[in-house]
């Protein structure tokens, strides 16, 4: 993957974030007056974005335009990406079904999942490591650091 | 101040702190020694452990976990010849090659006495030092600190970055992701889009670990190919080459001395960092070096070079930090987010407030040292065994330790969703060449830049030349100027340079 285009796309998004920032008075609201004005560093801030973006951006246009070869950092080896994906994804599955089926329950399937993505095939340890870590876990922090971790609520 | 040290050592000398530390150098060396998980990773699944202990307990339990997981780091390098992170390059391609000789041993022994060494004296220079910078900077008022933290955004923003506009567009990311929520001053809210969640702002630890931790788990899933390589330590069969004699010692303590003053010196200017140091500190040692020949295929004195001026950064990084606010790197940043999350502030006001905690952390500093000697001499093998787990038994337990930090924080599955963002976002940053520790660092300090800036205003009225009436507004400018001239003129020396052979750098 060719990363000067993603400079640009991005460097773009930042440019009409900002521009954004620079011109919205609604993006604050409520609370005393200060001397500098709520908005005002969010301001200065978006203005370097600005510049920094539009220099990032223009490198990066001026190389593609030129049809200059790609230089170690500029290539974005895409190997692997998938892994990436499906981690996430359990990620996400862990962050919504922890409020309905708790902690202890679905820690083990995170686990195993993770494991398996890593190529773990060694079950018996992997499966004790998946039951064991959630319980002491749970029970440590409830115990020592008075946490307490979401539980079963179906 | 030598009653205040001998309070310090009374207050860390009690069953606690000790097993704080003992814990903290444990967890350290296993986590530094594991290739693909660096220290900060340590640091950060430790930090929620520590909410709910005494400050001393937990702050120097997390600069134990930082000293042990810098040294653990040197383990893998130099017996699978995996750096954990780009200071232990050097150490890599010495400690490696004395490994393939035989000589694992040796090399190991002489990274933990260098490591060692260089810690002692840099914390020993932290613990002279910090109390009369923080008594000069007590004298700078709102104005000065607004320049001194412009200073530190520059300098970090244009040194830390892959190139200099990077590096400050990551810190004014950075700084725009702190202006989220109700402003602390004013008291109204910026930037929440009508979302009560966002008034709070973003919780510190959850996107503290998704921005610096969770990459690296996501780098470790992608090579997730990548074959497993076992840790061995190869024995010799003559007994010399397994340990360090003291005559070898002796031999490099010169250098020991010289690379951890080059350490120390440099890990007290923000943004350079351990790997900027050991480079510095391991050329000096080749230009004075008797056998400069050995360095890179061997040399029990590069390995001490590089290991003492990496470690000797983990003290002086403090300095900045204790006495100016300001975190040089991103360990800094981390430890400084543990500071305030502890209620202490890092900057000059420490060393009078939480006198007696600041001084037991510092005796703790130099009591860790000692416990690392001890334990990490001692547990070799035992280290070399844990850091050798297979990946899918240590990820599986990070990603839940994750998980469970986030979630510690405000005990709330918001905080989880912020997690995961920040984690995507710290992803996407290293692959366009962002600095997430730059980021980081730009969160942690706009608050203060804001205080600041407010007050100065109130000072200075619609005298805006009343900004620029201090010799300290201009020491800084000069110094911001100097730093960014110095800086593009050390990239464009770098670009000159021709790559060196394909190697796999940690995203």
């Amino acid at each position: 993957m060719d990363r000067r285009k993603i400079d640009v796309v991005l460097s773009t998004f930042l440019i009409i974030a900002s521009v954004i920032i620079l011109t919205n008075d609604n993006l604050a609201e409520g609370g005393a007056d200060s001397e500098m004005g709520i908005l005002f560093l969010p301001r200065v801030v978006a203005s370097f974005i600005i510049i920094f973006a539009a220099t990032i951006a223009i490198q990066s246009f001026m190389k593609l335009s030129k049809g200059a070869a790609m230089e170690g950092q500029e290539v974005i080896t895409t190997d692997g990406f998938s892994g990436i994906f499906i981690y996430v994804g359990i990620f996400v599955a862990y962050w919504l079904a922890v409020p309905h089926f708790g902690f202890m329950v679905t820690t083990p399937f995170v686990m195993l999942g993770v494991a398996y993505l890593l190529g773990g095939r060694n079950w018996l340890p992997i499966i004790l490591m998946s039951g064991i870590t959630p319980v002491l876990i749970y029970y440590g922090s409830r115990e020592y650091l008075r946490v307490y971790l979401p539980i079963w609520t179906l | 101040m030598f009653d205040n040290i001998l309070s310090g050592f009374s207050a860390i000398l009690a069953v606690g702190p000790i097993l704080g530390i003992i814990v903290g150098v444990v967890i350290g060396i296993t986590f530094g020694a594991i290739p693909g998980i660096s220290c900060i990773m340590a640091i950060a699944i430790m930090l929620p452990m520590t909410f709910y202990v005494d400050p001393i307990i937990g702050i120097t339990m997390l600069l134990a976990v930082y000293k042990a997981g810098i040294y653990g780091g040197s383990i893998s390098a130099i017996l699978i010849n995996t750096p954990g992170a780009a200071a232990s390059f050097l150490t890599a391609q010495d400690g490696h090659a004395l490994t393939k000789a035989g000589k694992a041993g040796k090399a190991l022994d002489m990274s933990l006495f260098a490591s060692v060494s260089g810690e002692m004296l840099a914390t020993l220079v932290l613990i002279l030092v910090a109390a009369p910078i923080s008594a000069i900077s007590l004298q700078a008022g709102p104005i000065e600190k607004v320049f001194l933290l412009l200073f530190a955004f520059t300098v970090i923003g244009s040194m830390a970055g892959e190139s200099i506009p990077r590096g400050l567009l990551s810190c004014c990311l950075g700084m725009l992701f702190a202006m989220v929520g109700m402003d602390s001053i004013t008291g109204s809210s910026r930037f929440t889009f009508g979302i009560d969640e966002l008034i709070g702002g973003f919780t510190f630890t959850p996107m503290l670990i998704g921005i610096l931790v969770m990459p690296e788990v996501i780098n470790v899933i992608r090579r997730r190919k990548v074959p497993h390589h076992e840790l061995a330590i190869t024995q010799s069969p003559n007994p010399a080459d397994n340990h360090i004699s003291f005559k070898e010692f002796r031999g490099v303590f010169r250098t020991i001395l010289k690379s951890s003053g080059i350490g120390t010196f440099i890990g007290a200017l923000p943004g350079l960092g351990s790997s900027t140091a050991a480079f510095i500190a391991y050329g000096e040692g080749k230009r004075t070096s008797k056998n400069p020949e050995q360095y890179g295929k061997g040399s029990v004195e590069g390995i001490a070079a590089a290991e003492s001026a990496n470690n000797a950064v983990c003290g002086s990084s403090m300095i900045p930090m204790l006495t100016l606010s300001i975190p040089g790197d991103d360990v800094a940043a981390l430890l400084m987010g543990a500071f305030l999350i502890h209620g202490l502030t890092p900057g000059p006001m420490i060393f009078f407030e939480h006198t007696e905690t600041i001084y037991a952390i510092f005796a703790g500093f130099l009591i860790t040292d000692l416990f690392l000697l001890g334990i990490a001499r001692s547990g070799f093998k035992f280290f070399v065994k844990m850091a050798s787990l297979k990946r899918y038994f240590i990820f599986p337990c990070v990603t839940v330790f994750a998980f469970t930090g986030a979630f510690t924080a405000g005990q709330n599955m918001d905080d989880i969703l912020v997690l995961i963002a920040f984690t995507v976002l710290g992803y996407g940053m290293r692959l366009v060449g962002l600095n997430p520790a730059v980021f980081i660092i730009g969160f942690i300090l706009t608050p203060f830049l804001e205080q600041n800036l407010d007050q100065a205003f109130a000072i200075v009225g619609d005298d805006y030349a009343k900004f620029f009436a201090s010799p300290f507004s201009w020491v800084f400018i000069a110094l911001s100027v100097f730093f960014v001239y110095s800086s593009m003129r050390a990239k464009r020396k770098a670009s000159k340079i021709p790559a060196p052979a394909a190697e796999e750098k940690p995203a």
